[in-house]
């Protein structure tokens, strides 16, 4: 029987199924700057995909580079994270004993895992992904070790997925208020809400539905905030229409309350600047103001 | 009750003229006069005129103060009335926007631009009386009274509200609309290139597919990360219209080369606005200001319409 948790940051060993790429690295950097924060070293197996949980954690104010260079986040190359899901299980099994180990000796108070081990469905070294998951079982059981299993959906097949998830006593549901592969809302507080990916033709009329409804919440509280705050730091693409409908909405807002945009991307801001947002007495543009400048936020 | 009035309230708006020339002399005479009035009243003059007839100008006026130039497309081949129109709006803009008085604009024809039929001066006039319908210009344009081709004395006054003979400012009861000129004579389409580097259909839930194909063309070539971001945002905006307005799949090609990318969109839709994107849109407005926004991104922009459908040329330079 696999437990549901929502809260991922102190999972022994778990097993998430992000529904689209923006949850996979919500997900992760979630993971990763929880593991940060307690003193662990986060070790991260990169199949191609470290850039994006990069670029999210910067979106999320992690500190990044700090953490590569005093070695509490590792991010194992993708050639080496595809070397070690072809090795013999025992070889594995030692390998990550090895890194725990090694972890405490150097003063952390643990270790987690993550990472992206679709290679292990190929069963190169001709271990399959159920046997490599419980290598990782028995080691959590030995040691300070935190495991996040990802079975996405883009990456791994429907059976895979089932076969996995079984094997997991915990899993990680993080529920959205909307996600469609392009653009993934989420609620983050009190009249607040994330929205992260591209808003274009497509999807924009779930951004004026979200508004309608946060704003509908938010008048009939009276404990609510009077600022509607839009996290915009992981949304990488707003179309013209998507600016003017955020423009007008604030404009039609009732004058005791604001429509606020927080950590706005400089490609967003210009087209909300091109749009008229300056000119809008109730919407609060708050542009994004990076700590870090070498890790792309486009 | 009088309601009265200042006269500042009464602004200027675009004032479009055109006028006729037997000879480089008698082309000068009547330019003189002209940029000569407008100086005199503090107003600047913006000059879009061959080279030798601006030299000959500046040299009856005695000085360059208060003259700018106009930028001028460079070739027939790439010419686009519409991209014209629109450019000459946006300096327009800037230069009555600084000096916040009106602006004097003279125009020569140069039969450099004239392309196969001359079609492009029509096309040319019909866009300016959109493009610059809002702005406080007088524009006053020149033709030879005998041109190369037909179209152009055609053209020029079915364009121009106003006729200007002998100094004086009059009616000119063969004006027609823009909408109606380009009824009669449609944008024509630009000239063939070959097959393109890519080539895709999409739909509207396929418009990030659009984006990627153009952000990678993009990368090959040395634009910066801003310029790259605007020109995907330009191509999104004009393929969102097609799938939202034209057909519910479009078609996306992509040709890479030293002149800078060009991106075509094609629908199999009709334009209710033959020329979109000329005006600033209103700001209460949702609907509009994606090509508008595009028109200004875009090194050059332009729509035409033929049996199979609307299509869009864009070409934008790092």
């Amino acid at each position: 029987m696999t437990r549901t948790v929502d809260d991922g940051r102190s999972v022994a060993h778990a097993c998430a199924v992000p529904v689209s790429d923006e949850q996979l690295w919500e997900m992760t950097a979630e993971f990763v700057a929880a593991g940060l924060n307690r003193g662990e070293q986060v070790v991260y197996f990169d199949d191609g995909t470290a850039d994006h949980v990069l670029e999210r954690l910067t979106d999320d104010c992690v500190a990044v580079s700090p953490s590569i260079e005093d070695g509490s986040l590792a991010i194992v190359p993708p050639d080496a994270t595809r070397t070690t899901l072809r090795s013999p299980l025992l070889a594995v099994a030692e390998i990550v004993s090895a890194t725990v180990d090694g972890a405490v000796a150097q003063g952390f108070s643990g270790v987690r895992l993550t990472g992206q081990f679709n290679y292990a469905l190929q069963r190169a070294g001709g271990v399959s992904l159920a046997e490599y998951d419980a290598v990782f079982d028995d080691v959590t059981r030995e040691r300070p070790v935190r495991v996040l299993c990802l079975y996405d959906r883009r990456r791994f097949p429907e059976g895979a997925i089932d076969e996995m998830r079984a094997r997991h006593h915990t899993e990680l549901v993080v529920p959205a208020i909307y996600d469609d592969g392009l653009l993934r809302i989420t609620g983050t507080g009190p009249a607040t809400a994330r929205v992260a990916g591209e808003v274009d033709h497509s999807n924009r009329p779930r951004i004026r539905r979200l508004l309608e409804a946060t704003l509908d919440e938010a008048l009939r509280s009276h404990a609510a905030p009077t600022d509607i705050t839009l996290d915009l730091s992981s949304l990488r693409f707003l179309d013209v229409a998507g600016a003017v409908s955020l423009v007008h909405a604030a404009e039609e807002f009732p004058s005791s309350h604001r429509l606020v945009l927080a950590g706005v991307r400089p490609r967003v801001l210009r087209v909300l600047d091109r749009c008229g947002a300056p000119f809008a007495a109730q919407l609060v543009v708050r542009p994004r103001t990076d700590v870090e400048s070498g890790v792309g936020a486009r | 009750m009088r309601i009265e009035t200042t006269r500042s309230a009464a602004a200027v708006r675009l004032q479009h003229a055109a006028a006729f020339h037997g000879s480089d002399s008698d082309l000068l005479d009547q330019l003189v006069p002209l940029a000569d009035t407008a100086l005199r009243a503090g107003e600047a003059v913006a000059l879009a005129l061959r080279p030798a007839t601006e030299q000959a100008l500046v040299e009856r006026l005695g000085s360059t103060t208060g003259l700018a130039r106009l930028h001028q497309p460079e070739s027939a081949d790439t010419a686009s009335g519409q991209t014209a129109a629109g450019r000459r709006a946006m300096e327009l803009r800037e230069i009555t926007s600084t000096t916040g008085a009106p602006v004097t604009v003279l125009a020569e024809h140069t039969s450099r631009l004239d392309g196969v039929d001359g079609g492009f001066w029509t096309e040319l006039d019909a866009a300016l009386n959109v493009a610059l319908a809002e702005l406080p210009v007088r524009v006053t344009c020149f033709f030879p009274e005998l041109p190369l081709h037909l179209e152009i004395l055609d053209g020029a006054h079915r364009n121009h509200p106003l006729l200007l003979r002998a100094g004086q400012l009059r009616h000119n009861p063969q004006h027609i609309g823009p909408r109606e000129v380009l009824t009669t004579r449609p944008a024509p389409p630009p000239v063939l290139l070959g097959p393109p580097d890519l080539r895709m259909e999409f739909s509207a839930w396929q418009l990030h597919e659009v984006r990627t194909a153009v952000e990678q063309a993009l990368e090959a070539a040395d634009y910066g990360r801003e310029r790259a971001e605007d020109v995907v945002l330009a191509v999104n905006e004009v393929a969102t219209n097609a799938v939202e307005h034209g057909t519910p799949e479009a078609r996306l090609s992509i040709w890479t080369g030293p002149g800078g990318l060009v991106c075509e969109i094609d629908d199999g839709g009709t334009l209710r606005d033959p020329l979109p994107g000329l005006q600033a849109p209103h700001p209460a407005e949702a609907r509009g200001r994606g090509v508008w926004i595009a028109r200004q991104v875009c090194d050059s922009l332009h729509v035409w319409v033929d049996a199979r459908g609307t299509h869009v040329r864009m070409r934008a330079t790092p």
